[in-house]
């Protein structure tokens, strides 16, 4: 191993410098990856709670609530003129983004038992 | 870090993908594949519109491409010229031209999508070593269609997921595009040990 190192030090010294350096970031990247993967195997993470990032549309996609419903459970306009994230609606109306967020949960729980009620 | 992309996202639309797009390919390190998926779940979502999405991340990678392969030709070129004055750096310029001349648009296309951390770079070096540009654009707007495709695709499919794609996806990105180099090494060094050998078979 070491006798194999020296002789392609020594034929091709900055290849090998940057052979080195590009199988650590390869380990690296390879550690990151399997380290996600495990994290996002469990069910547990996949649930993606109500961030202040997501826009009222996207936490109806991911909690498959109708795109209506959750406009109107925030007292919205159906189409409100661009995207606007629950951050900004909540500085908007001066209120914290739970506020919104408690809002959208009541209004996925409240759909969830209607839809549950309506199966045979 | 990832909660202000997201929040960008929302905020500017297509535009932020586009500028982006435009600089990450002039080796800016910022995180366009995650604005690409972002945009591709607000598209499932209903927030943004699919083609101003797509529009903005394949303008601003074909754009920035286009930039980074000027300024290989135009600043790189002449650069290069004046370092190989002597005989022994011409030999190896005129090497990596046949290289270039030979592989350069595979080259191209590949590191625009499955090696995307090193496009900026081929595209620096595609310019220096003069591989001509209709044949440098056709290969990148390929693979730009295809990179683009991909990220806001799986953006839009996996909508719901979308923090947990971007980090599988980031990292196995990075290890493609880290094997791709040790690759390209091992080559190089292959091809330096059977140089030696050669000399060693002809001196005494």
């Amino acid at each position: 191993m070491f006798a194999f190192l020296t002789r392609i030090w020594q034929a091709a010294p900055v290849a090998t410098v940057i052979l080195g350096g590009a199988l650590m970031v390869s380990l690296f990247f390879a550690v990151r990856l399997v380290a996600f993967w495990i994290y996002w195997a469990d069910p547990a993470h996949r649930d993606q709670a109500i961030e202040p990032w997501m826009t009222p549309g996207y936490v109806a996609h991911s909690w498959g609530l109708p795109r209506e419903i959750a406009f109107e459970a925030l007292d919205l306009p159906p189409a409100p003129g661009g995207p606007r994230s629950l951050q900004e609606l909540a500085a908007e109306r001066g209120v914290s983004v739970d506020v919104l967020a408690a809002d959208l949960q009541a209004a996925i729980d409240a759909f969830r038992a209607t839809r549950g009620d309506a199966r045979p | 870090m990832t909660d202000t992309i997201f929040a960008l996202v929302t905020s500017w639309g297509a535009l932020v993908i586009f500028a982006s797009s435009f600089l990450s390919c002039l080796a800016l390190p910022i995180p366009t594949s995650l604005m690409m998926l972002s945009g591709g779940a607000f598209v499932a979502a209903g927030d943004l519109a699919l083609w101003q999405v797509i529009a903005g991340a394949w303008g601003g990678a074909v754009l920035g491409d286009q930039t980074g392969y000027l300024i290989g030709r135009h600043g790189g070129a002449p650069l290069v010229e004046r370092i190989a004055r002597t005989p022994a750096r011409r030999a190896v310029l005129n090497r990596a031209r046949g290289l270039v001349d030979k592989r350069g648009g595979l080259g191209v296309f590949l590191s625009t999508w499955l090696f995307a951390p090193l496009g900026p770079w081929v595209n620096f070096i595609a310019g220096t070593t003069g591989l001509g540009w209709l044949r440098f654009t056709l290969w990148d707007v390929l693979g730009e269609t295809i990179w683009v495709t991909i990220y806001v695709g799986l953006g839009y499919g996996f909508a719901s997921q979308i923090e947990a794609v971007s980090d599988i996806l980031g990292n196995a990105v990075g290890l493609l595009a880290g094997l791709a180099v040790a690759a390209a090494m091992a080559i190089w060094i292959r091809g330096a040990l059977k140089a030696q050998k050669a000399r060693r078979a002809v001196e005494p």
